[in-house]
């Protein structure tokens, strides 16, 4: 486990609910947000030391998007500010990164997505291999039937258990109010449905979502000043796997693996997993990877098949987990974040409360 | 009378990349019918690559024909084909382990629409295109039994460049506060929002102050003057880009409309030239007549006052705004 310079908290965070259509401009979305954490922090937002967003022009479909979401941040006077092309927990990442040199206390960090106007498929088809894969648009959701399938060839998964996947996914989400999709379904009924994406049916693909998260990190004495429960973050890693999915072994992600271990997972015990499950199957990978029991609650929030603002979904896995913490459901526990199709990118982030 | 509509548009770039020495003689095989792999030590890599995926060592350019039959090793079935899919009905995307290849090629198996066809193990074959241009949608497959044998005439020269449009489609209602500023223009008036914080008037309204971080609503709008000064100007002298419709120089410039704290940008003027415009020139809408006023060009992100509301902007003839006053709107 890499040791670290400086220890950080996230001191405020907040969400929008996963709207199905979100029927203003991402800035609008944002702001409240924002003005949120600033809020709760009873900071002045000019002490705010960085700014950093997640957000994709793709999704927005218009080149610079990133830009015109600076207006949800109070970036006049001009402030020390930064942009990942990547889900907000990855803006996260570099946030927590940049409080490791010392030299500033507190970040302000933000994800979003409207996802409602455009065709995501096609958009982030763009995001292959620009030769032999943008051309025939291969998507993200015919990347995750490949990996099921791969997954029911190989023995380690059925239909049925993507199926449950679903239905404990929208069970839980009954007690989140930022949920998009929830209930009891049942089983049978789930398998009842036709293909979406043979061998997933349309349960098994993320609904259409839009959203904004935000959220203040900040190195530990300040974090103590600005609040009484802050939820410390104890490692992230992000670790890639190959972009050709044919050269992979869609059953397994070693570079989930590898975070793991690089993150000191297993160093400590493991109460809570929100997951980045954005197709019912990648649950299955992701558990085994993470080397997970029946100790762990995993997505308690619902996750991403209950809502999935794509690059909100991400940052949002880490407040959900950080909420879950704060109220006391666990003492510790994990946050995954993915990028890419089918899994190939995968981030984690390790929360600890205050006790 | 003219009404208001839904966004819908469609975002397009021509991507032209160029090929390198093992992906060109792929994209130049693909073009005259043939389907090449890349040796790596005693495997053939298909799709080719310029480096071994397990060393990641550099591979000397060493090309060999692979298919055009092949295995299906993983699939998964379309039932509902996005725009820029190979087939607009539905059909099979699979791995495809190509006879004399170690490596699998992901590619659109057509079997009619029928998902009853597909299977892993069942024998593919290749399909060329009739239209092709060196791009690695010019192949498809289909069931071996379905295959049709096709002569191909080869191209003259290799592939180096290979074109990709790639395309965002937005579809979406206007919000809001963009509804009701397009619907003041067709009703002949500029409405703009007063921030609560600052006072300040904005046109058009975004929907919110950013300098106060502050959403602003109907509440806050106001119908603002017609008359205002140019704060800035230029000659546009078009290139001729993709999708480009202008072909004329004309002239671009920003008005700040009276009683307001933001230009309006992007305000066309075809019957002046650029000789003829002065910062601090007092300017006036001349609306075309109702019935011929239109805010198809408005959107949620571009459009401000549109050539298609308006008839020209007129100079008032009052004496010019010293530009020294204007300083804080010139842009």
């Amino acid at each position: 486990m890499v040791s670290l310079a400086e220890d950080v908290a996230i001191v405020a965070f907040e969400q929008t609910p996963s709207h199905a259509h979100f029927n203003d401009s991402e800035p609008a979305m944002i702001m409240p947000c924002v003005n949120s954490v600033i809020e709760q922090v009873g900071m002045d937002r000019h002490d705010i030391d960085f700014t950093i967003a997640g957000s994709c022009d793709y999704l927005s479909g218009m080149p610079f998007a990133f830009v015109m979401n600076i207006d949800a941040v109070g970036a006049w006077p001009p402030v020390y500010e930064s942009h990942v092309e990547m889900d907000g927990a990855w803006a996260l990442f570099e946030g927590f990164v940049r409080l490791q040199s010392g030299d500033i206390d507190t970040v302000l960090v933000s994800g979003s997505g409207k996802c409602s106007p455009g065709s995501y498929r096609e958009g982030f088809s763009l995001q292959t291999d620009p030769y032999v894969h943008a051309p025939i648009g291969l998507d993200p959701r015919t990347q995750a039937g490949f990996q099921a399938q791969a997954l029911i060839a190989a023995g380690k998964a059925t239909e049925r258990d993507f199926a449950e996947v679903v239905a404990r996914s929208h069970a839980n989400a009954k007690n989140n109010p930022n949920a998009q999709l929830s209930g009891d379904l049942s089983v049978d009924e789930l398998l009842a449905e036709p293909y979406l994406q043979e061998p997933l049916r349309r349960l098994d693909c993320p609904p259409t979502s839009d959203g904004a998260a935000a959220m203040i990190i900040a190195r530990a004495d300040k974090a103590r000043e600005l609040c009484d429960n802050p939820v410390w973050i104890r490692a992230i890693d992000h670790r890639i796997d190959s972009h050709h999915p044919t050269l992979r072994d869609l059953t397994d992600s070693p570079s989930v693996r590898i975070a793991a271990d690089r993150v000191g997972l297993h160093d400590g015990p493991v109460d809570i997993a929100e997951l980045t499950v954005t197709y019912s199957p990648e649950e299955i990978i992701l558990r085994d990877a993470l080397g997970l029991n029946g100790e762990t609650s995993v997505n308690p929030s619902g996750g991403p098949l209950t809502g999935s603002p794509f690059m909100a979904v991400g940052l949002t896995r880490v407040i959900e987990l950080a909420r879950g913490i704060r109220n006391g459901d666990g003492g510790r526990g994990v946050a995954h974040a993915s990028s890419g199709p089918a899994l190939q990118q995968n981030l984690l982030c390790v929360l600890e409360g205050d006790g | 009378m003219p009404q208001l509509h839904d966004v819908d548009y469609t975002l397009e770039y021509p991507y032209t990349r160029t090929t390198g020495p093992v992906i060109g003689p792929f994209l130049t095989g693909l073009r005259d019918g043939r389907i090449l792999g890349q040796r790596c030590g005693d495997r053939v890599l298909c799709p080719p690559m310029e480096f071994d995926p397990d060393s990641f060592a550099s591979l000397e350019p060493d090309l060999v024909e692979v298919g055009p039959g092949g295995e299906v090793v993983n699939w998964t079935w379309v039932a509902e084909p996005s725009a820029k899919h190979p087939f607009d009905r539905p059909f099979g995307f699979a791995f495809i382990k190509l006879d004399g290849a170690d490596t699998d090629l992901v590619h659109a198996v057509d079997t009619g629409g029928d998902p009853e066809a597909m299977s892993t193990g069942m024998r593919v074959r290749a399909q060329f295109r009739d239209e092709r241009h060196g791009s690695v949608a010019d192949v498809y497959f289909v069931p071996e039994a379905d295959a049709a044998d096709q002569v191909i005439e080869p191209g003259d020269e290799p592939v180096t460049i290979t074109e990709h449009l790639i395309g965002l489609r937005i579809n979406e209602p206007l919000y809001p506060h963009r509804a009701r500023f397009a619907q003041g223009l067709l009703d002949g008036k500029i409405i703009g929002q007063r921030s609560p914080v600052t006072g300040k008037v904005y046109v058009p309204g975004r929907g919110y102050d950013n300098m106060s971080r502050v959403l602003m609503s109907e509440a806050d709008e106001v119908e603002v003057s017609d008359v205002g000064t140019v704060v800035a100007f230029t000659e546009l002298n078009p290139v001729q880009y993709y999708g480009q419709t202008e072909t004329e120089p004309y002239v671009r410039c920003s008005i700040l409309f009276d009683g307001t704290d933001q230009p309006v940008i992007g305000i066309d003027i075809r019957d002046m030239t650029v000789d003829e415009m002065r910062v601090g020139m007092r300017m006036r809408c001349i609306w075309r007549d109702p019935d011929e006023r239109s805010v198809e060009d408005i959107d949620n992100r571009y459009g401000n006052i549109p050539e298609t509301v308006y008839a020209r902007f007129e100079p008032t003839g009052e004496p010019d705004i010293p530009a020294d006053e204007l300083k804080e709107h010139s842009w």
